[in-house]
């Protein structure tokens, strides 16, 4: 490695930490710890759910992708998440923001009861261990790749630096190091379709190359047929589940616009998200099509962006398109470690452990984000044999994204959903997509579709027998801005 | 299913971002701005979302 590669990522590991500590000065209580004290810019929230939201995969699997079948991987950036932001900014976050709560499955608690809470933090939080122990394992693998560290060292670095600024400084250390690392990450894309158009002879002769040799790699939809992606299947289950979901319903995702200064900064910060989700294709799928156009010598399509560091950018800018990966990673552990804890500290403890003391929040939480991030560190290395279980929580998880949005969708929308109706739409839509998925061997963005209407029915029918929630916390758990006016 | 011409998915995209376009107008007002004040146009976030949507539209279009 170019030193003056190494000295660009030794100067960003300084800055996030740096920056980091010094805003642990800021938190006082759980309120500053968890939500930022209700401190945050639309910008900064707005760069951090970037941060969160993508991580190696995005940038390694998406290039390879892209490099196999082209813009239609970019399909997950625009049909697979734009609908979903600009309805979770203009209803659900407005909706979440004046219920006053911590996270999404408190306001399932409320909305439907106690045990729909603790279920759905405890998935969440199960899960998240384990996908925080792949990141760890993705980013001391990178780490050893490119700079030759030993795993180990990798891990340990790479724990501590995170581990430093998400315990002292919480949410708001978490959302401002995101956004550095997003506008690094942002920098080193337009240094990279700069670079690479000018290396491939300039636009004319990138774009005739590209579709003299791959015509289809300019659609943005694969045929009916294709196994992966069949474009019916990416609308329905990507575009109408799948998405929502995961806009509208995650954790890791939504806690920052809870952080945000003001509703509108809440709700501005998710539209500036989803403007800047617009071009994350230039980030993750430019990389593979142009590896794709420069005829990259690679046996493999996961190479894709690896090459184009290593032939296309120039020492320094390489070290930078290094830093910007090791960004990626960062900010989605350190936002997984936060949104876990907080998860743990009040929906899981405050509920199950009856005579808590709210007042311990703050360290609960930090001591929390200590052991969850230990625990990613020690299950990282045997991440390899771990990698069945792994598959199979993805698998349990998805089996909930049908019935959840589901629950989150006529809880909000509606008066109609009861709390009874809630917890039996939950479990046996979880069983319909255990059906299709396990034993009919559906493909999952079908299974998510079909779990999803027939959750939306029971719940819909269910609650016409069983008894709802009172007016009066109907007014603020469901969204009704023109009873307002 | 397996004989839906391609060109379809984009004409759908691009169906549900103008359906889209067309339910952010419901929105009432009031509920969008929240607790800032109503001085500038800009911070009306059903503008940002048909920029967004705008966007998508002319995605589709290209790449159809």
């Amino acid at each position: 490695m170019h030193s003056l590669d190494l000295a660009v990522i030794i100067g960003y590991l300084g800055l996030i930490t740096f920056v980091g500590i010094k805003l642990s000065s800021r938190v006082k209580n759980a309120h500053d710890f968890f939500l930022a004290g209700r401190s945050l810019a639309w910008w900064v929230v707005g760069l951090s759910i970037i941060g969160t939201n993508i991580d190696t995969n995005s940038y390694v699997g998406a290039s390879g992708n892209a490099y196999n079948v082209g813009i239609a991987q970019a399909n997950f950036e625009w049909i697979g998440a734009i609908p979903a932001m600009i309805i979770a900014s203009l209803i659900f976050i407005p909706l979440y923001w004046r219920a006053g709560v911590y996270s999404i499955p408190e306001y399932l608690g409320l909305r439907y009861n106690q045990g729909v809470r603790v279920v759905a933090a405890l998935i969440a939080s199960v899960f998240a261990v384990f996908a925080l122990g792949v990141a760890m394992w993705a980013l001391a693998l990178t780490l050893e790749t490119y700079l030759g560290w030993p795993i180990w060292v990798g891990i340990l670095v790479s724990g501590t630096v995170v581990g430093l600024y998400s315990i002292a400084g919480g949410l708001a250390a978490v959302a401002i190091t995101d956004s550095i690392q997003v506008s690094i990450m942002f920098l080193c894309g337009i240094l990279i379709v700069g670079i690479g158009i000018s290396d491939a002879g300039g636009f004319g002769a990138f774009a005739t190359t590209l579709t003299q040799d791959n015509p289809n790699h300019l659609q943005a939809y694969l045929p009916a047929d294709s196994e992966d992606f069949p474009w019916p299947g990416v609308i329905l289950g990507l575009g109408f589940v799948l998405s929502p979901a995961y806009w509208i319903g995650s954790q890791s995702i939504l806690q920052r616009t809870l952080g945000a200064r003001t509703q509108w900064d809440a709700s501005a910060s998710m539209m500036f998200a989803a403007l800047a989700k617009t071009f994350i294709p230039l980030l993750v799928v430019f990389p593979g099509i142009l590896a794709l156009v420069m005829k990259a010598d690679i046996e493999y399509p996961d190479m894709a962006l690896p090459w184009v560091i290593k032939n296309v950018l120039p020492p320094g800018i390489s070290g930078l398109m290094f830093v910007a990966i090791i960004a990626a990673l960062q900010s989605s552990i350190d936002s997984g470690v936060n949104s876990t804890s907080l998860m743990i500290t009040r929906d899981i403890r405050h509920v199950l452990i009856k005579n808590h003391n709210p007042e311990k929040d703050l360290i609960v939480g930090r001591y929390l984000t200590l052991v969850l991030l230990l625990s990613s560190m020690c299950i990282a290395p045997f991440i390899g044999d771990l990698g069945g279980i792994f598959t199979f929580l993805q698998t349990i998880l998805s089996l909930f994204q049908g019935p959840m949005l589901a629950l989150l969708l006529l809880g909000a929308m509606t008066q109609r959903a009861t709390p009874m109706a809630g917890l039996w739409t939950l479990v046996s839509g979880v069983l319909v997509s255990a059906v299709l998925l396990l034993a009919l061997e559906w493909n999952l963005l079908y299974v998510a579709f079909v779990s999803f209407c027939y959750s939306m029915i029971a719940l819909w029918t269910v609650s016409g027998f069983t008894e709802k929630l009172s007016d009066e916390k109907l007014a603020t758990l469901t969204y009704r801005p023109w009873s307002r006016t | 299913m397996i004989d839906l011409p391609v060109a379809w998915a984009n004409y759908i995209s691009m169906g549900i971002f103008i359906f889209l376009g067309c339910l952010v107008w419901i929105v009432p007002k009031k509920a969008v701005i929240a607790d800032r004040p109503i001085t500038d146009r800009w911070r009306d976030l059903r503008i940002w979302a048909m920029v967004l949507i705008a966007l998508q539209l002319g995605i589709y279009w290209v790449f159809s």
